[in-house]
């Protein structure tokens, strides 16, 4: 409730904006005094909205200031303004027309990227004691003291110990996804739910709030089980409320194992707007009975258990991190190889509310934000803003020219500097509140589309928003000010002579502002344009490089844990003839390399320990031939070979390997003698080095390629690949789905194509491409309009000019030149801005990927043609339409 | 006679300031409307009020301490004037010329 006991700082600013000076402190202490005694009687969420509320009843003729009220209501212009405006903008159709359309849909952009912005930064905020609650992160280092990972997951053992140990964590519970179990429920089967289980304290910690049910008592028992109110329906279906599920009984099952557990209460849905979604909570008790003492204590390695800490109020987390080498000496030591356990291990804890947005760590939950996005984002939508107001001033400024006269004669009737700036607001405003609801519905429009594309579950409903409305309303009100204010003070300032001959002041140098803004938009566009390309070709030759293994026509099924016969299942797989080549492989190409256990190698007769981190993977004999990964030296796993019975290890290892373990030449490898697996874990053992593998990319673009192993595996395999060929797809996905369905009739079978795994790697670049894409188009188009629209009014400045020239013999190439010569100059000045500035920005994202496309001369000077043609363009039509007027025409009046 | 105008809001709050008699500010003037008539009232229209009369000089005002609960804005007190006690004078007086002027026999029609 911290934040919400002060009134609102936004409505006291509006109120001291408008209230007369003698009046507001009291009125305002009024208010407060009120609003206090709100906020403690009631503590709802709508006392904000109730100040807002009062204070925007404040707004009366009594209360106003004195000024603002003479000029705005004594003086009566108010209607005068309203009606000349009215009046001019019904006149001017087209540019109205063009103004409207590059504003709206300038503000649709920037309302949407708004909203996007909004709600990527509310994750987990809703958490009451968000600011006190840490995620423990656990960092590994190699034997050089380099950190070699950093994970999102703790060990069994941390919560507890570190909550024991110090008074200044309140609260810890840890999150385990246990094993996916079926449920049943009256005799019905729900399989592999994702059932979590976690800590008592996870009530304290998280605001969870329970539809029916007490958090308090909710894991008393130690088969109890919470569940969501969309869990809730899927188990006791859309009538649940009715029918008091508290106490019924659910059989949680696996792998032969069953207990059955008991719903004690029902929480809310967790919002979308939070890192983690479980849909299922039991006490962690029952986990801790099931694996025993000795697992539990854990506190290096088997990092699964998710941990959150809640801090005493005010506690920094540095006082916890402190204590780390302390903590790892008590509880761990000393390894068997004589080295401090302190040296390899440490712990981060990670404010709750930076991990939605900063953090991408080992084993994340969920697909997290990015704090980047968020940044281009912001800028692309305030640039666009900018760019829709420029336009509107460049296409004001151009418009109220034409009315100078009107100008002169205003002034030489009396009318002051400051009713004449009020006149050009007035239409500044009406034209902002005519594009308000266009770009809303624009916005309304293309929501759909950002959300599907976004993944997100964004809604545009002003009713229901109120923060939205009002920044709307503050919205229209600052683009109305910007955008108007340059016109109307230039305007104003116009000398009445000038004024009243007219056209004669406008080609003066004091246009030079103008071209100061027509260069800013050309440098958001070129910038925008630039960066796109860079995005694309990036993107181009991540789709185009060699990953090093095949990647194309391969399906990957995910085995479930019903299917145990491997050998029988992969022949009758591959049992078609669109079906060749299929391996068991831990892990897959396109994966993380994320396991791996310490390693020693032969030289010469001595063990030495390896001092780089050599990750596995667990594949069988055909895995080379699947993903036609090459062979540099050495041969292949052969069927037979058996890690479990042969009590020998079988190891390939990528050329990378090689490398860092000292040989150029692969060949020289081939048969040295490698130990793998942990000291004391008797699974795995010495065995040579059978062959090595040429590089290829396990892992994206975005890192290295990195030395690895692969073993001659026969468990952990959860994996099947297998080529398939092109042509009729649908009889070998039937044959897949029937042969899945003899072995496993439970579940369906989860079959994908690597191709488009391959391609979700890149997924966020993917989406930052065709955002930015849209962008771009919106920033061409709104300059595109502005231009039209600009060069239509210089022609009709021009217009005798162009014809005393043409009379006196000038070509129409002629003329064409000298009106497109500015322009030339205005975007050579743009491009120089614009390009160091893109690049300077977008190298940044560029330098996340390890292997990248450098930026060609093309890319570079790309933007700047595509400018110039659109430009060639809009200008050239109307500049040929007018050399092509008779000059008698445009020279007749005087 | 000099016209003593007073809207019926006006008169109300004219009347609570009175009752108040010297502990009369914003929240309290309002309360006590709001506890006695049972009738919701916005800030925006008691302060316009409040205003209104202090500019015809029925209301004179003056700042009391600050306190804390206002963050740290001083109160301002009003109080009835002179003038204010003969507009509110006046206009119960024409209220009660009108209501001796109406004939008996309007309320016997109704209650009949």
């Amino acid at each position: 409730m911290s934040t919400d006991v002060h009134p609102p700082k936004l409505a006291n600013t509006l109120l001291a904006s408008f209230c007369h000076p003698h009046y507001l402190e009291d009125i305002q202490g009024d208010l407060e005094e009120e609003y206090y005694e709100r906020v403690r009687d009631t503590k709802g969420k709508w006392n904000k909205l109730w100040y807002f509320y009062q204070v925007f009843k404040l707004i009366r003729p009594k209360l106003i200031k004195r000024n603002k009220v003479k000029n705005l209501i004594y003086s009566s212009m108010l209607k005068n303004y309203l009606k000349i405006g009215f009046r001019n903008l019904w006149k001017y159709k087209s540019g109205t027309l063009i103004n409207v359309l590059g504003l709206s849909t300038g503000l649709a952009a920037f309302i949407l990227i708004a909203l996007f912005i909004k709600d990527e930064l509310s994750y987990d905020i809703h958490h009451k004691d968000a600011d006190n609650i840490y995620r423990l992160t656990i960092k590994n280092f190699n034997t050089d003291g380099d950190l070699s990972r950093q994970w999102a997951f703790a060990s069994a053992g941390h919560a507890t110990r570190l909550k024991d140990d110090y008074a200044e964590i309140t609260h810890a519970t840890r999150f385990y996804p246990w094993a996916f179990p079926d449920l049943t429920v009256a005799g019905k089967k729900f399989p592999s739910e994702q059932v979590v289980f976690a800590d008592e304290d996870v009530f304290d910690i998280f605001t969870f709030p329970f539809l029916i049910g007490d958090p308090q008592t909710a894991f008393s028992d130690i088969q109890s089980l919470v569940l969501t109110e969309s869990s809730a329906i899927k188990l006791f279906g859309n009538d649940w409320r009715g029918k008091d599920i508290i106490g019924e009984p659910v059989k949680l099952e696996r792998s032969g194992q069953q207990a059955t557990f008991t719903v004690t209460g029902v929480m809310e849905n967790m919002p979308e707007q939070q890192h983690f979604h479980f849909e299922y909570l039991a006490p962690i008790n029952f986990i801790e009975k099931l694996f025993g003492e000795s697992s539990m204590s854990n506190v290096t390695g088997n990092y699964n258990w998710l941990t959150y800490l809640k801090l005493k109020d005010g506690t920094a987390p540095e006082t916890i991190e402190s204590k780390r080498d302390e903590f790892f000496d008590k509880y761990v030591g000393q390894f068997s190889n004589g080295l401090d356990a302190k040296a390899f291990y440490d712990f981060e804890l990670q404010p709750l509310l930076s991990i939605h947005l900063n953090s991408s760590l080992e084993g994340e939950i969920e697909n997290n934000g990015s704090i980047q996005q968020i940044l281009i984002f912001g800028t692309i939508g305030v640039l666009l803003l900018l760019v829709a107001c420029i336009n509107y001033m460049n296409l004001a400024t151009s418009h109220f020219s034409r009315r100078m006269k009107e100008v002169g004669v205003r002034k030489v009737m009396g009318a002051q500097k400051s009713s004449l700036i009020n006149q050009f607001l007035t239409e500044a405003f009406l034209v902002n509140l005519m594009a308000v609801p266009m770009a809303i519905v624009l916005g309304v429009l293309a929501l759909p589309y950002l959300n599907e594309f976004m993944d997100k579950q964004l809604s545009l409903n002003l009713i229901a928003n109120v923060d939205l409305l009002l920044g709307l309303v503050l919205l229209i009100i600052l683009v109305a000010v910007i955008s108007g204010s340059y016109p109307s003070l230039f305007l104003s300032k116009i000398n009445l002579i000038q004024a009243l001959k007219g056209e004669s002041a406008i080609n003066s140098s004091k246009w030079n502002f103008r071209n100061v803004l027509v260069t800013f938009q050309y440098v958001v566009t070129i910038g925008l344009i630039f960066t796109l390309l860079v995005i694309e070709s990036q993107l181009s030759f991540i789709q185009n490089s060699d990953p090093g293994y095949r990647k194309d026509q391969i399906i990957h099924l995910s085995l479930s844990r019903n299917i145990n016969n491997l050998d029988v299942f992969k022949r009758e797989m591959l049992n078609h003839p669109n079906i060749s080549n299929g391996t068991y492989a831990s892990r897959i190409p396109t994966g993380r390399l994320a396991d791996s256990m310490g390693a020693g190698f032969f030289k010469n007769d001595s063990v030495v320990g390896l001092d780089f981190r050599l990750p596995f993977i667990l594949v069988d004999e055909d895995f080379l031939k699947t993903f036609e990964i090459n062979l540099l030296a050495g041969e292949n796993f052969k069927a037979s070979m058996d890690m479990g019975g042969d009590s020998v290890g079988y190891y390939l290892i990528n050329n990378a390997a090689a490398k860092a373990l000292g040989y150029n030449d692969p060949s020289e490898v081939v048969g040295k003698k490698l130990s793998y697996g942990q000291y004391n874990d008797q699974s795995l053992r010495a065995g040579r080095i059978l062959g090595v593998t040429q590089d290829f990319h396990f892992e994206s673009l975005h890192n290295e390629i990195k030395p690895m192993v692969m073993l001659k595996g026969s468990w952990n395999m959860n994996r099947l690949c297998m080529q398939v060929k092109p042509e009729d797809l649908a009889s070998t996905i039937d044959h897949i789905e029937s042969t899945w369905t003899k072995f496993d009739p439970e579940r369906s079978a989860n079959y994908r194509f690597l191709d488009e795994i391959f391609s979700e790697q890149y997924q966020a670049e993917q989406r930052l491409s065709t955002m930015i894409t849209a962008f771009t188009i919106i920033a061409i188009l709104i300059g595109c309009l502005g231009l039209i629209g600009m060069v239509g009014f210089i022609i009709d400045t021009k217009l005798k000019e162009i014809g005393i020239r043409k009379v006196l013999g000038a070509s129409i190439t002629n003329i064409a030149s000298g009106i497109g010569k500015k322009f030339l100059l205005l975007i050579g000045i743009a491009f120089i801005i614009a390009v160091p500035t893109a690049y300077y920005l977008i190298s940044g994202w560029l330098d996340d990927f390890v292997y990248r496309t450098s930026i060609a001369l093309w890319i570079i000077l790309a933007p700047a043609v595509a400018v110039l043609m659109i430009t060639a363009i809009s200008v050239g039509y109307q500049t040929l339409k007018a050399s092509l007027v008779n000059p008698v025409e445009c020279l007749k009046d005087e | 006679m000099k016209d003593y105008q007073l809207g019926e809001f006006e008169e109300i709050v004219l009347l609570t300031v009175a009752i108040l008699h010297g502990d009369a500010y914003g929240v309290n003037v309002k309360k006590e409307i709001q506890r006695r008539l049972g009738r919701q009232v916005s800030v925006g229209a008691l302060q316009s009020a409040l205003r209104r009369m202090e500019e015809k000089s029925y209301l004179a005002s003056e700042f009391g301490e600050a306190t804390a609960v206002r963050g740290g804005k001083r109160k301002k007190y009003f109080a009835v004037t002179d003038l204010g006690k003969k507009a509110l004078a006046y206009t119960k007086e024409t209220r009660n010329q009108l209501w001796d002027a109406i004939p008996e026999v309007v309320f016997k029609f109704r209650w009949a």
